[in-house]
Parts: structure tokens; C-alpha cells; sequence
């Protein structure tokens, strides 16, 4: 070796070893010489690891085999007992007829570089931990609202939401929301909130505060923007619950002050007819009386049947005895009130899938608001209300008509909200059931009604339940002209 | 009935809750009227002015709101001493707060109405 390339040999920064077929080092530079110290000898895996055997992998080895250069990561010890992580890389020496005679091993001491991997895999392991643990969905999205990714809770809820836009995989959307809070934060690199509702894989509505905090790109842009969704669908269901409980008990106090009132003028009436010995007036006090004890027995029931969620039990029913039953059971009602209640049932109507204390309900609870609105019109002098029942190809419907004193228009587009009452006795519960119920079997209930002349409420009813026979538009559509 | 004898408008749009006060006042030696909603109320009262009205608030067509409004606007009627009778408290407390240049109601008694509070009340508002 010239003296000059021996210089450079001796001085290189690294390790530096020459070894034989037998991995016996045959020369050293200065630094291998300052921490492994002579060299004679002595054989590499002895010098490096302390072996008193060739290592199974051996780069020198594969080198002699293949006369290529190879490199591989080890873990050497020196002199002094200092772990070193060290990147080797090995080249073939060949003789003048090329035959390879030795190589060359270069060791070059990484352990700062290592260590430092290390420390970022292990801190990129714990960030990402934290970002699959967190109890909250979030997404990384780039400047086009690409997920480009997405935590385990988004991923168990709203699938793999990878290369997909933010609006597909949260709301099955083509176009993006109206009021976006990614797009307000890439447009002003401010975190923004708000307030969302979601689609889960299983088709369930999730409200979720969204909040969004820019990702910076570190020339003051924005190159992303992290989209974190608190779920808080069960704190907003609870608000719910609370709220309607309130309506509830302020829509039926309201409605318990006027039947109160009702059962303090019955019992007025009959206290002061027997003082003033007034057969007449004990006899109208008393009536009143059990007519509003009839009332609030309703009113009860409607309260218990919104209390509670019930499962339809279904069951064959016969619609004209259906109709029969609930007419007869509003018959003495309708006496009391001196309103004639006429009946015109066709007798083949057949049957209709139902359950049959929840379709009484639905009727109960109609028949009880014409014979209410017959009640409170004192202008008619002939009131009645006309229960009638058809058979058609797919459905059933019932008709309830009455000539009382009718609903404006505000009154007509409220009937069936919940709490909703125009009288001063009504809890707004008893339509809202009954819509409710005639939902639940895939039916309808239209209304129509003009002040002063009456209300007729038309109630359809598919033959098959809705879970054999999902209803549409087609099966409910009249195929009858229209009433008189 | 003396021929003195006071009239008084009982409108409520509940047929019972008509009955009730109407005999309760009659049985005192009051004259009554009915009118079963806010707009026959403003019809009769226009028509021929009671001495006292007992006033519904909740009911179809004209509310007792607007009926009480009416009253108190007009320089012929605003003297004629009303009675707000109704089931709906915190209705009233809504009415009460946000009644705009008209008095507070000269008398109020909640549902269920209690008759001896209701003949004391008249009697005294008469007198």
C-alpha cells in the first residue's frame, strides 16, 4: 500500500479491518487499534462480539462468496465494554488474476443514530396509541377532505375511511356539507366547532361535537387539518328525554287543571241540587261528573301508552269488528253528549294485520276528538259523528267524520304534534298516539277539516304488516274517489 | 232576580266548565251570558257591555289574550273589571309579563276554580 493511501486507511473515521478466508483480521486501522487493540491473530467474531465461533450471518462471509459488496447492521462490544450499534459494509480484495484473496470490512459507528430511532419509534408507537385510544373519532384530512387517516374508533364505526372523502364516510353524502369545519380552518388556520349529525355503519344517528385544529406544514400554510368528533349522541338523547319529560308534565297538568275544573262543577252541581232538593241538577252534576272521570281514565291511558315502547303483537283482526268494538264502546259516551254516533261499516272488509288494543287506541282516540269538537260547538243543532269502514285491495281504511266545530289552519298542521291541544282540557298526547300508531303498522291518517263545518280523519291501514310488506306510495294511494 | 241584578260574561270554550260557573253565579243573584270563543265574546260584549267578564285563556279561534286586549284598549270597555280564569299558570305569567300599555287583570283564579273564591271575588269587584 503507498504510504499516502496508508495514511488515509489509518485515519478513516470508522473501523476498518482487512480479514482472510478464515475471518483471521490481517490489518487494522488506527481507530479499530485504539478500542479492540491488537490485532494478530486474532479472528473478527473474537475482536467484535466475543465469540469464540464465526457469526451465522457474516457479510465478509457472503462477500468471499459472491464477490459483492454487502452491508448489515451489528452489535459490537469494545475494549473497554461500550455497546456499539455499527453499520458494516464489506468489499472484496482480488489479487492480479481477480481471484478474491481478502476483504474489506468498514464498521461505522451509528449508535447515536440508532439510539435516536429508537426513541422515535418508540415515540411515534405511544402517539399512535394514543390517537387509536382516544374514546372520539378522529381523521386526518388533507386539503381536498381526503381521510388520509383515521383512528380505530373511526374505523370500528365508520369503516375504512382511507382515500375517502370526510362527507362520504360520515354523512354518505357526494357533496361536501354546506358548513364544513375542515374547510373553514384550511381557509383560515383557525380551529373551529360545531355541531353534527352522523350515519354509522349500522345506519344509526350519531350527534358528535366536531372540532378541527389545523396541521401547520411549517412555512405557516396548512397542509391538513385534524377533524376530532366527540360522540355525544346519549348526553343529547338524555337532554331529550328531560325535555319531553318536562312537556309532559306541563302538557298534562295543564290538561288535569281543565278536567279538574269539570269534576269540581259536576260535584258543584250535585252538592247544590240536593241542598236545594233539584233532582234535575244532581242528575246533570253527576253526569258531568262521569264524564270527566271517563276523561281522565283517557287521558291516563294515553299518558301510560306513551310512557312506554311497546312491541306491536300481531295478530289477524276482523276490521268490521274492530269498528263494531270501539263504536260500541263510545256509544254511551256519545249518548252523553247528545251527538249521534252513526256507523257504516262493510261487512266484507275482511281482515288486516294488527295489533288489536293499539288500532282501538287509534280509533278511541279519534272518535274521542270528534265527539270533543261536537262538545264544544253549541251551534249545531243535529251533531254527529259517522264511523265508517271499507275494504280495499291492499288496505283497510277507516273514516271518522264529524260536523263539529272544525279546526283552523294552524290547528289542522299541528293535530298531530306531540302536546299540541287547542282545547283547554287536551294534553296534545292522544292524536300523536294515534298517528303514531298508524305509522307503526305502515299506514296513514289524513285530515280534513274547515272551521265551523267539521273534520273527517281518513285512516289507511296495509293488510300486511310492514316488516313482510314494506309499504310505498302505490299501496296507499286512493283507489276509491273521494268521500262525501 | 232583582232588577239591579249584575251581568256577567262567562267565556270559556269547555261546555262544563261553562255550566259550572254560570249556575254557581246564578245561585248568588248574578245575571250571566256565555260566549264559547274569544271572537263571540268581543261580538257580544260590543253588543251589549257586561258588568264583569270571567275570562278562558286557552281556546280556538280568538284567545283570551286577545279578547282581554280589546277590552283594555278601548275607552268604553277598559272599566268593565275581568277575571282571568285558566288551568295554563306559566301561560299566564307570559301574558302577564308581556302585556304592552294595558293594566294587570282585575282578578285571577286558577283551574280548578274554587266557587266560594270565584262568588267572593265578583261580589267584591261589583260592589
Amino acid at each position: 500500500m503507498d504510504s499516502q493511501y496508508r495514511h488515509y486507511f489509518e485515519a478513516m473515521p470508522c473501523y476498518l479491518t482487512v480479514q482472510d478466508r478464515e475471518f483471521r483480521i490481517v490489518d487494522a486501522n488506527q481507530r479499530f487499534r485504539k478500542d479492540f487493540g491488537d490485532f494478530e491473530g486474532r479472528y473478527c467474531y473474537q475482536v467484535y462480539k466475543k465469540r469464540s465461533e464465526r457469526c451465522e450471518v457474516c457479510p465478509v462471509a457472503r462477500t468471499f462468496r459472491d464477490g459483492e459488496r454487502h452491508e448489515s447492521e451489528e452489535q459490537i462490544r469494545t475494549l473497554d465494554g461500550d455497546e456499539l450499534s455499527v453499520m458494516v459494509q464489506t468489499t472484496p480484495i482480488r489479487d492480479e488474476a481477480g481471484k478474491i484473496t481478502t476483504v474489506m470490512e468498514m464498521s461505522t459507528d451509528i449508535t447515536h443514530h440508532t439510539n435516536m430511532e429508537k426513541l422515535l419509534r418508540r415515540s411515534q408507537r405511544r402517539y399512535h396509541t394514543l390517537f387509536d385510544e382516544v374514546p372520539c373519532y378522529i381523521t386526518i384530512q388533507d386539503p381536498d377532505l381526503n381521510i388520509v387517516d383515521a383512528n380505530r374508533a373511526f374505523q370500528e364505526n365508520f369503516g375504512n375511511g382511507l382515500g375517502r372523502k370526510c362527507y362520504q364516510a360520515y354523512k354518505h353524502r357526494s357533496e361536501p356539507c354546506a358548513l364544513c369545519p375542515v374547510q373553514e380552518t384550511l381557509d383560515d388556520g383557525q380551529p373551529h366547532t360545531r355541531e353534527e349529525v352522523v350515519t354509522s355503519l349500522d345506519g344509526k344517528h350519531r350527534n358528535v361535537l366536531v372540532t378541527t385544529a389545523p396541521i401547520p406544514d411549517g412555512e405557516g400554510g396548512t397542509t391538513g387539518v385534524m377533524e376530532m368528533s366527540a360522540d355525544i349522541t346519549d348526553v343529547r338523547e338524555l337532554e331529550d328525554r328531560l325535555t319531553q319529560l318536562g312537556l309532559l308534565i306541563g302538557s298534562v297538568s295543564h290538561g288535569l287543571k281543565g278536567l279538574l275544573n269539570g269534576l269540581a262543577g259536576g260535584m258543584y252541581l250535585v252538592d247544590s241540587g240536593f241542598t236545594k232538593g233539584n233532582e234535575e241538577r244532581v242528575k246533570k252534576g253527576w253526569a258531568t261528573v262521569n264524564r270527566n272521570v271517563a276523561r281522565i281514565r283517557s287521558m291516563v291511558s294515553d299518558i301510560l301508552y306513551y310512557a312506554k315502547d311497546r312491541v306491536p303483537n300481531w295478530e289477524p283482526l276482523s276490521a268490521p269488528l274492530v269498528a263494531e268494538e270501539v263504536c260500541g264502546l263510545m256509544e254511551s259516551r256519545a249518548k252523553d253528549l247528545q251527538v249521534q254516533l252513526i256507523t257504516s261499516v262493510d261487512q266484507s272488509a275482511g281482515e288486516f294485520e294488527a295489533d288489536a288494543q293499539a288500532v282501538r287506541s287509534l280509533l278511541v282516540n279519534l272518535i274521542e276528538n270528534s265527539l270533543d269538537a261536537c262538545r264544544l260547538d253549541d251551534k249545531q243543532a243535529t251533531p254527529q259523528v259517522v264511523v265508517r269502514l271499507q275494504g280495499l285491495a291492499d288496505h283497510i281504511r277507516y273514516e271518522i267524520e264529524d260536523n263539529g266545530i272544525g279546526m283552523d289552519q294552524e290547528t289542522q298542521e299541528r293535530a298531530f304534534t306531540l302536546f299540541f291541544s287547542s282545547k283547554g282540557t287536551g294534553t296534545g298526547l292522544g292524536l300523536f298516539i294515534s298517528d303514531r300508531i298508524a305509522q307503526a303498522h305502515g299506514g296513514t291518517i289524513e285530515l280534513e277539516s274547515q272551521p265551523g263545518v267539521g273534520t273527517k280523519f281518513v285512516v289507511k291501514l296495509p293488510r300486511v304488516r310492514p316488516t313482510q310488506h314494506e309499504p310505498d306510495s302505490s299501496d296507499l294511494t286512493e283507489k276509491d274517489g273521494p268521500h262525501a | 232576580m232583582p232588577d239591579d241584578a249584575k251581568t256577567v260574561l262567562v267565556v270559556d270554550d269547555d261546555p262544563d266548565a261553562r255550566e259550572f260557573l254560570t249556575t254557581v253565579l246564578q245561585d248568588h243573584g248574578f245575571v250571566t251570558a256565555t260566549a264559547n270563543d274569544g271572537a263571540e265574546a268581543i261580538a257580544m260584549i260590543e253588543q251589549a257591555a257586561p258588568d264583569l267578564v270571567a275570562l278562558d285563556i286557552t281556546m280556538p279561534e280568538k284567545s283570551g289574550v286577545a279578547v282581554y286586549r280589546r277590552l283594555k284598549q278601548d275607552d268604553h270597555l277598559k272599566s268593565i273589571p275581568v277575571i282571568i280564569i285558566t288551568g295554563i299558570s306559566d301561560e299566564f305569567e307570559k301574558f302577564i309579563s308581556s302585556r304592552r300599555q294595558v293594566p294587570p287583570p282585575e282578578g285571577y283564579i286558577s283551574k280548578p276554580v274554587d266557587h266560594q273564591k270565584l262568588v267572593d271575588m265578583v261580589t267584591e269587584l261589583l260592589a
